[in-house]
């Protein structure tokens, strides 16, 4: 019986084989043929969270403490990370040879120098210091009033801001919960961070929504296909992409970073080659994912790209919140906007450090993209740049950090003066008393809102058949003219990073 | 009088002036930096800032290059003046055309004609033909020289000549003209090698008869001459020229044509794609977009402005060429530029791949021929010389790499061209027919457009454009190989006269439908207004019945002419522009391989016919029309092509319905035959329950490889059987991607073929082959033994007439079949089917005997007599010794058969 079973098995192999191979050989290179690239294979698959609505029978938080220290109950690893975490400290240590650009600094540079936002000066709001109470509303902490905040305190830490899943969590000034907010409710619903988590903060970066960002906004909290291709297409999340691990989430930003580790990069999902074109695939080599698949920013809100201290304290009769502030001064907001595109290799040429002198005859860029063209590492890239006036010493040359926030500061009193000495005295500045406005400018990388690929650049928005002016000015990237004619940049790709550029 | 008029230009020209001074170095276009400074000269050499007469561009230019020979070797300068044929000669086949160009072949939309030499009645002389198709014609040729070769201006001045002279529209009388006065047209370097020409300056002192001021008045806006203060004629600029009296640099920018410079008199090109295309954007002067719907962009469709069905999803440019940065001349280049130029291969010898030899760069500067490359349109031209000069979609794409998805890439290259599948869809609109029988209220005839709904105006935004889908012909190249390429086709009616014939003249038509205040004459009305309100609606003015032709008839004759008689004819357009990628080309299998194929497609010719005229295709063209014109139920009349008449056999779509009809029959009779003999058996069973037991033995009758063998075979004609049939009818096995079902069958096929050889080889080497074979001595009568058998002893039980055994394992009607099966059938069915496959690598092998059309249709007959063949197998085996006897035995080799009352043999054999 075994005997003819193995004939029977034998038979079918062999009429198996007989079959199989020549029908193979036709249907492999068939299947071949079509590319396989599967950016879906790559997203990480979240942990599905512990239901807690069963949790906190008896509890009765009465402040964000309370409730952090419940979750630390339960979760004491979570609070050792986020101590050290970004979110909370706003603080980037960088040694002194990390830190590009020359600097000529009133304050002097230790070794050591501290970045991040506790610690850099931007051109909107300028400072966080001495103005806590307003910019650390979006402090993943409770209570960061002034210097005296304890950041070894876990129970400081907000649990709630990005695991908060009822969407009906409120952080008032200082990043306390707003008075409203039922925490024993909301501590039942918490979870994995929500689109909605994130963009409380991220998509209302400047104090309004898409005022900082061209590329965040509230749109992309529920987002179409043709706005954002991941999250509206997709319906994928922040984390997808900035994935956390021990709560250290991927990705950086040169408005506050000084170097690309842990980026977040298109490449980590998608191909180096995902066309199905050689020449399209060819452009990879100097051109990022985002300077063809996001052709405009701010699609859907309009965004802050310009802003003038100078304009400030002036009764004038404009009543558009975006046209004209009196705490602010004035504003252009814009939709749509064609990006600045520069070499970028992901990290800044220089950072204006708080206490640097500069040049007030020219604009001052902040935080300059590095790069150009004979660096294998970077790539044409999309920038926003948000271009501002903003209050300097005349006689130190240096820029200043006004008090705005809070009794005594500008927004009260609409003095200068008293403004900026008392922004001076905060962070130990010389101030002259004469002080005057500089133009500065600054970088946002456009990374976010890609387009579905319809959507994305055609040839001829860069390369223009009679020469006409395209998106990119071939000459001011160090082209001798568009490289279609011209060629490309003849250097030695191949010492290039795996991920040069910075969120390829 | 010439000056007449001028004031209107001085607003504009003020401002395009003003624009011009604020613009210039930042020139959108790129001007090239090289070109030298020069005077501009007048007709006798001297500056025309000392002169103040019109700029000569052949004295100016032809300082440097040789434009004596730019203008004699230029098709758009010559347009047909150097190719001309006695009327009715020539080859389009109307009596009146005397050329293959616009001087002297008509054109039934632009409607007006140059009339023969010694025609009485006179349409348009030399001069009436500049100012009305001067608009689309660069200068020199017919506008400088007569049709005997002589200078219009040394013609003695004679009203009766038609070369120096204009019909008076009033009186249709022929007056002199003075071609010293009015000058002639020069061959216009600057329309097509200045950025910004001013061609409505130009078009404006064309129609005005100016004719000598048409170069100058293309300088109109760049500052060098303005017109004159009190609008009478034009004056120089000063500040223009510098000391010497050469114009200052920069201020005429010169380059080498960018497509807006084509684009002035082919069609629509759009460069800048950030401005969304409009409705204004549109003219009736772009030639090739009203009549074919293509337009020159890269801009995407879903960009523009216009009111396109499902815009938002068409993300495709409007052309892949021109998102990609090329310009007209990258295809369409100086045929002597050596930037470009490579001989045919076929001129090449053989050891060469590449010929170095050409013409230095300064030589061509100063020589470059005029004559552009071109494709293989379908209005043969005047550049015949030059057809497919230009480089073909082959010459620049590897078509093999990108569609390597394709199985048959080569068979689909042979019949298909590659705008066939790559020009899948027009989203403009296009001239689909064209009524002079009728005149409107401008006194034109009635155009009706394809692609647009709503009122039919493709004009009007409320329009919904859906566009259309060109018609595939196939398109012969100069080789005479025809592929399928795509149309439009565009049908014209209008009314003769006389013998020769001649189109009724335009002045003639208004006399014969408009009163004195031109309105239509009482008579018209009468016969054309069917609701009675005593106006003519769009319905109402056409000729759909016999009253309406016999009062316009009446009319005609009326003004003398004789026999007036409507004719009609279809003029096709081939579409090579306007191609897309991949993804929005026709490439899904079934579009063509599908009873509702792309390739047999109809086409909307006209929505009526006037006066019942059936058109015909005009001669001299480079297609075939082997279809039919079939009427609709509302008088339209679509074209409907045939894949049979066109020499196709589409697998899926093409079949031959008697072979199948033939086919199923053969199946029915199968099936009829097992269900009635099979239920007799199982009745007579019943009835016989002392059948016949005799003694049985078991016999090791097939070796393992003969049941390899013919298993091998069995699976493999039921899935060629299955495979086929997918890809004999797709259409209704729509689960199955035909794409892969080809090769698969193909593949099976080769195993069949394969298999067959290995088992001949088997069965002859081992001498086992005469099992096959029945013996001739006393086969008729073991035959006839057998089919009794069947038809009337295995009902009764009675046992096999002849004993299986190792050495006679088939009966002689088994043998039979079998022979025929396998020495016939199998055979045929594996060389049609290698001539099918090999259609690809050796069509000529093919078509040596007919093509696939006879082929195909044979291998669809074996097909089902194969199956038949298997259902009829099936049932026979189950008349052995028990039902699945011998199905064990093809199994295991071993099989239980009967044994002879009186053979005593009994030996088992194990």
């Amino acid at each position: 019986m075994l005997h003819k079973n193995k004939n029977w098995i034998i038979g079918i192999l062999i009429t198996l084989i007989i079959f199989g191979i020549p029908i193979a050989l036709v249907a492999i290179p068939r299947a071949a043929s079509q590319k396989i690239d599967n950016p879906r294979a790559n997203l990480p698959q979240h942990p599905v969270p512990t239901d807690h609505s069963g949790f906190f029978a008896d509890a009765d938080f009465k402040t964000g403490q309370e409730v952090t220290e419940a979750c630390l109950a339960c979760h004491p690893d979570a609070g050792k990370e986020m101590l050290k975490n970004n979110h909370f400290t706003w603080t980037h240590k960088y040694d002194i040879s990390e830190v590009p650009g020359v600097h000529d600094n009133v304050l002097g540079l230790g070794d050591e120098v501290l970045t991040g936002k506790k610690y850099v000066l931007n051109n909107f709001c300028i400072t966080v210091k001495p103005n806590w109470p307003a910019c650390t509303a979006c402090h993943a902490g409770y209570g960061w009033a002034d210097d005296a905040f304890n950041f070894d305190d876990p129970n400081n830490i907000d649990c709630l801001a990005c695991h908060d899943n009822t969407g009906y969590y409120v952080k008032a000034k200082t990043g306390v919960p707003a008075k409203s907010v039922d925490l024993v409710d909301i501590a039942k619903h918490v979870g994995n961070p929500t689109r909605l988590n994130c963009g409380t903060c991220h998509f209302r970066g400047g104090g309004g929504d898409a005022v900082k960002h061209g590329d965040l906004d509230n749109s992309l909290i529920n987002p179409t296909r043709e706005l954002d291709v991941h999250m509206g297409g997709e319906d994928m999340v922040c984390t997808d992409c900035h994935r956390a691990e021990h709560h250290v989430m991927k990705g950086r930003s040169i408005s506050v970073s000084l170097d690309d580790e842990n980026q977040a990069h298109c490449t980590d999902c998608h191909s180096q080659t995902p066309h199905q074109d050689d020449r399209l695939d060819m452009h990879t080599r100097t051109v990022a994912c985002q300077t063809c698949h996001i052709p405009t920013f701010a699609r859907k809100e309009a965004t802050k790209t310009y802003w003038d201290w100078s304009q400030a304290g002036k009764d004038l009769p404009i009543t558009n919140p975006h046209e004209y502030l009196k705490i602010k001064g004035k504003f252009v907001y814009e939709r749509d906007v064609v990006p600045t595109y520069a070499w970028y290799n992901g990290v800044v040429a220089d950072r204006y450090l708080i206490g640097d002198k500069f040049d007030p005859s020219k604009e001052l860029a902040l935080n300059p993209p590095a790069g150009d063209i004979n660096d294998p590492n970077a790539k044409i890239f999309p920038f926003k740049v948000h271009h501002a006036t903003q209050p300097y010493d005349k006689q130190y040359d240096i820029l200043l950090t006004p008090h705005t926030f809070g009794p005594g500061g500008y927004w009260s009193d609409f003095d200068w003066d008293k403004a900026l000495r008392a922004g001076a005295e905060a962070f130990g500045l010389p101030y002259s008393g004469d002080y005057g406005f500089a133009r500065t400018a600054m970088y946002w990388p456009t990374t976010h809102m890609v387009a579905p690929k319809e959507d994305a650049l055609q040839c001829n928005a860069c390369h223009t058949p009679d020469g006409s002016p395209g998106r990119l000015d071939w000459k001011a990237l160090g082209y001798e003219g568009d490289p279609m004619i011209y060629g490309s940049r003849k250097i030695n790709l191949e010492t290039a990073n795996a991920n040069p550029g910075g969120q390829q | 009088m010439m000056h007449h008029g001028f004031k209107r230009y001085i607003g504009l020209a003020t401002l395009v002036l003003i624009l011009a001074l604020v613009t210039l170095g930042t020139a959108s276009a790129q001007p090239s930096p090289i070109h030298p400074t020069f005077p501009l000269l007048d007709e006798n050499g001297v500056n025309v800032l000392e002169s103040g007469n019109p700029v000569s561009v052949m004295k100016t230019c032809g300082g440097c290059h040789d434009a004596d020979l730019i203008e004699s070797h230029s098709f758009h300068s010559q347009v047909g003046l150097n190719h001309m044929y006695p009327a009715g000669q020539a080859p389009s086949g109307r009596p009146w055309d005397t050329s293959k160009g616009l001087f002297g072949l008509w054109d039934p939309i632009t409607y007006r004609y140059l009339s023969p030499l010694g025609d009485k009645t006179i349409d348009l002389t030399t001069a009436d033909w500049i100012k009305v198709y001067g608009s689309h014609h660069a200068g020199g040729g017919p506008a400088v020289t007569s049709r005997e070769g002589l200078p219009l201006k040394d013609l003695p001045v004679s009203a009766d000549n038609p070369e120096t002279s204009t019909v008076n529209p009033e009186t249709g009388k022929l007056e002199a003209w003075d071609w010293k006065k009015s000058g002639a047209v020069e061959d216009n370097c600057f329309l097509c090698h200045m950025p910004d020409p001013n061609n409505e300056a130009r078009i404006e002192t064309l129609e005005k008869g100016e004719f000598g001021w048409a170069s100058t008045a293309t300088l109109l806006g760049t500052g060098i001459v303005l017109p004159k203060a009190d609008g009478e004629g034009m004056t120089y600029n000063k500040d223009a020229f510098d000391d010497q009296g050469n114009l200052k640099k920069d201020v005429l920018p010169l380059q080498s044509p960018s497509s807006d410079n084509c684009g002035q008199c082919h069609g629509k090109v759009q460069t800048d794609v950030t401005t969304a295309l409009t409705y204004a954007d549109f003219s009736d002067a772009d030639w090739t977009t009203q009549r074919t719907g293509q337009i020159f962009s890269g801009q995407r469709i879903s960009d523009s402005a216009l009111n396109i069905a499902g815009k938002s999803k068409l993300k495709r440019s409007w052309d892949v060429h021109a998102e990609r940065n090329l310009k007209c001349t990258d295809c369409h280049y100086a045929i002597n530029n050596p930037a470009y130029y490579e001989p045919p291969k076929e001129l090449n010898p053989k050891h060469l791949t590449f010929e170095p030899r050409r013409p230095d760069i300064a030589d061509y500067l100063q020589k470059p021929l005029h004559e552009f490359a071109r494709g293989a349109v379908t209005k043969d031209e005047v550049g015949a010389t030059f057809t497919e000069s230009m480089r073909r979609c082959e010459s620049c794409h590897d078509y093999k790499s990108t569609h390597t998805w394709l199985p048959y890439e080569d068979r689909h290259a042979q019949k298909l061209s590659c705008e066939a599948c790559h020009i899948p869809t027009m989203h403009a609109t296009a001239i689909q027919q064209n009524d002079w029988t009728v005149i409107n209220k401008e006194g034109k005839g009635v155009l009706t457009y394809r692609g647009v709904g709503g009122d039919g105006n493709p004009r009007n935004p409320n329009n919904l454009m859906a566009g259309y889908n060109p018609i595939l012909l196939p398109r012969y190249d100069t080789e005479g190989n025809a592929k399928l390429a795509p149309f439009n086709l565009v049908s014209s009616w209008y009314w003769v006269y006389g013998d020769p014939a001649r189109p009724v003249r335009q002045m003639d038509l208004k006399k014969a439908f408009f009163d004195n205040q031109g309105d239509y004459k009482a008579e018209i009305i009468a016969a054309f207004d069917t609701n009675g309100d005593r106006r003519l609606s769009a319905a109402e003015l056409r000729i759909d019945n016999d009253a309406k032709e016999n009062a316009v008839r009446a009319q005609l004759e009326a003004l003398g002419l004789a026999n007036p008689r409507i004719q009609a004819e279809v003029q096709p357009y081939s579409i090579s522009h306007n191609a897309t990628w991949g993804q929005y080309s026709t490439r899904d299998c079934k579009s063509c391989h599908s009873d509702d194929s792309r390739v047999s497609q109809s086409l909307l010719l006209a929505s009526y016919t006037p006066g019942g005229v059936t058109p015909a295709l005009v001669g001299d063209v480079n297609m075939e029309a082997t279809g039919d014109l079939v009427p609709g139920a509302h008088g339209e009349l679509y074209y409907q092509p045939s894949t049979a008449k066109e020499g196709l056999y589409l697998p899926g779509h093409d079949r031959v319905k008697w072979i199948d009809w033939l086919g199923i029959l053969m199946m029915l009779g199968v099936f009829a035959g097992v269900f009635v003999h099979g239920g007799l058996r199982i009745i007579a069973s019943a009835h016989n329950a002392a059948t016949h037991h005799g003694r049985t033995r078991k016999l090791y009758l097939y070796t393992f490889y003969e049941r390899l063998w013919h298993w091998t075979q069995a699976l493999a004609i039921i899935m060629l059987i299955l495979t086929g049939t997918v890809i004999h009818r797709p259409d209704l096995f729509g689960a199955f991607d035909l794409g892969a079902m080809v090769p698969v069958h193909n593949a099976l096929g080769f195993l069949l073929l394969f298999n067959a050889f290995f088992a001949l080889f088997y069965f002859l080497a081992g001498h086992t082959v005469q099992q096959f074979l029945p013996e001739p001595k006393g086969f008729f009568h073991q035959a006839l033994q057998q089919a009794m058998f069947y038809g009337r002893g295995i009902f009764k039980g009675e046992p096999h007439p002849f004993e299986k055994n190792e050495k006679r394992k088939m009966n002689p009607l088994q043998q039979m079949t079998y022979l025929v099966i396998l020495n016939v059938l199998l055979p045929l069915q594996i060389i049609t089917g290698i001539l099918i496959w090999g259609a690809q690598r050796w069509p000529a092998l093919s078509d040596a005997i007919g093509g696939l059309r006879y082929i195909a249709p044979f291998h669809t007959l074996i097909a089902w007599s194969f199956a038949a063949f298997v259902i009829m197998h099936m049932y026979l085996t189950t008349t052995g010794h028990t039902p699945l006897a011998a199905v064990e035995g093809m199994i295991t080799g071993w099989e239980e058969v009967e044994v002879e009352e009186d053979d005593h043999s009994n030996e088992i054999t194990v």
